[in-house]
């Protein structure tokens, strides 16, 4: 009887102790002890969905739709008479748009060989630190285009003219100024210009942005074309490398920038670059987009 | 085995009594407007953590500057990338205030009262005293509170470019709900 009278004395001790120093706490000591424990999602890794030419792992949120104008002019080289390059221009038009969080879909068509696109990009890992901790972004795209240009004779059936495209995005934002992103490619064209040209295309690309400013950013983008043939080819193709600065004016992003490529979507600026960084074959351009919100409230 | 029961149930009733002068919610409204005739700049969190001690007649706020919801995700991501820096530091993240109730105020009346609040609001790492006016109405399983007040966000170091100066209100109005319960620990 003694001994559980004892242990209950000690058991109420412990409360009481325990009790103590709850009471001895300010409120700003329990705010901290109450507040949940939270993730931390990495934002604005890249201030567009796409780093230069490429996309980036950053997508339009739930119902937010984005057209995209983007405009290359012609190449450098082309001399006085065509004022270097800016007489000529190649547009790509492209409204996309946010069915989930982690679900973007997007249209588009281009100058380029007169090109219709579709993609869809998934967010499948998203960088996050707190409660839940991830190192890196992780995004699936996939995309088609149609070329609906008459101009090659070999392009009879509507499979013939269609390209696809695969792409794995991985991108880390380090921290407030840099994120850097590696991007393995797969293109398979149904049908290529000569038969040397490989039906099936793998590449890489790597890509960054600097923060400049709050509202600038630097951004290069490389992607490196594996082509096992590419000397004995009848057009030389030349990786794309691309640098540009980012610009964020309220509800726009404007980005401009020098470019070996003329081509805006996967399967012509990876696949089909012909200018040259070395004599000049490079392109000024810019893209713009505007985001329009469809959400209620 | 009586002895037993009975103290520790009178522990529990200590304990009680103990913790009975705080309450708590963890799901505090906070609104904010800076809207002008060129821009809906409208804002939420549903999720400020708050605290009164009604024997010392203090309370504290904190809400994590992420957790406020935006129409538009543009917005909500300059929100925090340009204007809080939420991600900047920790003591970034979050906007606090800790103050106090200057004006009578009777716990046990349960008829709602305006009492004059004042203290300390933090966030983008800035602290400034401020005071304002709170409706509050007692009781004693909940209490009922509101606030309405208004902050320049050039006080908090929160420089806006004079691009879009025009666009965002001068003045910022925030608004405050919470229905506090009683805080056991």
């Amino acid at each position: 009887m003694k001994n559980r009278l004892l242990t209950s004395v000690i058991i109420c001790g412990m409360f009481v102790i325990s009790s103590i120093p709850v009471k001895s706490q300010d409120l700003d000591a329990l705010l901290e002890k109450e507040a949940k424990p939270e993730t931390t999602l990495a934002t604005a890794t890249f201030k567009s969905t796409r780093i230069i030419n490429g996309h980036s792992v950053e997508r339009m949120k739930k119902h937010q739709l984005e057209f995209r104008v983007s405009h290359r002019f012609g190449e450098f080289n082309t001399g006085g008479y065509n004022f270097y390059g800016l007489d000529q221009g190649t547009i790509h038009l492209a409204l996309e748009y946010g069915l989930t969080d982690w679900l973007e879909i997007g249209v588009g068509r281009s100058t380029f060989e007169k090109t219709f696109d579709g993609f869809a990009k998934a967010s499948i890992l998203r960088q996050s630190s707190g409660a839940r901790n991830m190192p890196i972004h992780l995004s699936y795209l996939a995309s088609t285009e149609a070329i609906s240009s008459n101009v090659d004779p070999l392009l009879k059936t509507i499979s013939s003219r269609l390209t696809f495209v695969q792409q794995i995005l991985i991108a880390r934002k380090f921290n407030e100024s840099l994120s850097l992103q590696l991007t393995p490619t797969f293109i398979h064209r149904n049908q290529v210009p000569t038969e040397l040209d490989a039906n099936d295309l793998f590449a890489m690309g790597v890509g960054g942005r600097y923060k400049l400013t709050k509202r600038m950013a630097l951004n290069v983008e490389y992607y490196y074309v594996y082509r096992s043939n590419g000397n004995s080819l009848p057009v030389t193709y030349y990786n794309p490398l691309s640098i540009g600065i980012d610009i964020e004016t309220g509800g726009h992003v404007f980005q401009i920038m020098v470019t070996n490529a003329q081509a805006m979507r996967e399967g012509g600026f990876i696949g089909k670059t012909t200018g040259s960084w070395t004599n000049a074959g490079i392109h000024l351009g810019f893209n713009i987009s505007r985001v329009f919100s469809f959400n209620k409230n | 085995m009586n002895k037993l029961y009975f103290s520790v149930v009178l522990c529990f009733i200590f304990m009680n009594v103990g913790a009975q002068n705080r309450y708590f919610t963890k799901d505090a409204k906070i609104n904010f407007n800076s809207s002008t005739p060129f821009e809906d700049i409208v804002a939420e969190s549903n999720q400020a953590t708050t605290f009164i001690d009604i024997e010392k007649n203090e309370l504290a706020f904190s809400v994590l500057t992420t957790s406020f919801k935006f129409r538009r995700a543009l917005m909500e991501e300059h929100f925090n990338e340009n204007y809080m820096e939420s991600a900047k530091n920790k003591d970034f993240s979050k906007a606090k205030f800790s103050g106090k109730i200057i004006s009578a105020i009777d716990w046990k009346s349960e008829k709602p009262v305006v009492v004059d609040v004042k203290g300390d609001l933090t966030m983008h790492g800035v602290t400034k005293t401020i005071t304002l006016k709170a409706n509050i109405t007692p009781g004693k399983t909940k209490i009922v509170a509101s606030a309405e007040f208004k902050v320049t966000p050039e006080d908090f170091n929160i420089l806006i470019p004079s691009a879009v100066r025009d666009k965002i209100a001068k003045e910022v109005t925030i608004k405050v709900d919470a229905n506090y319960t009683p805080y056991q620990q």
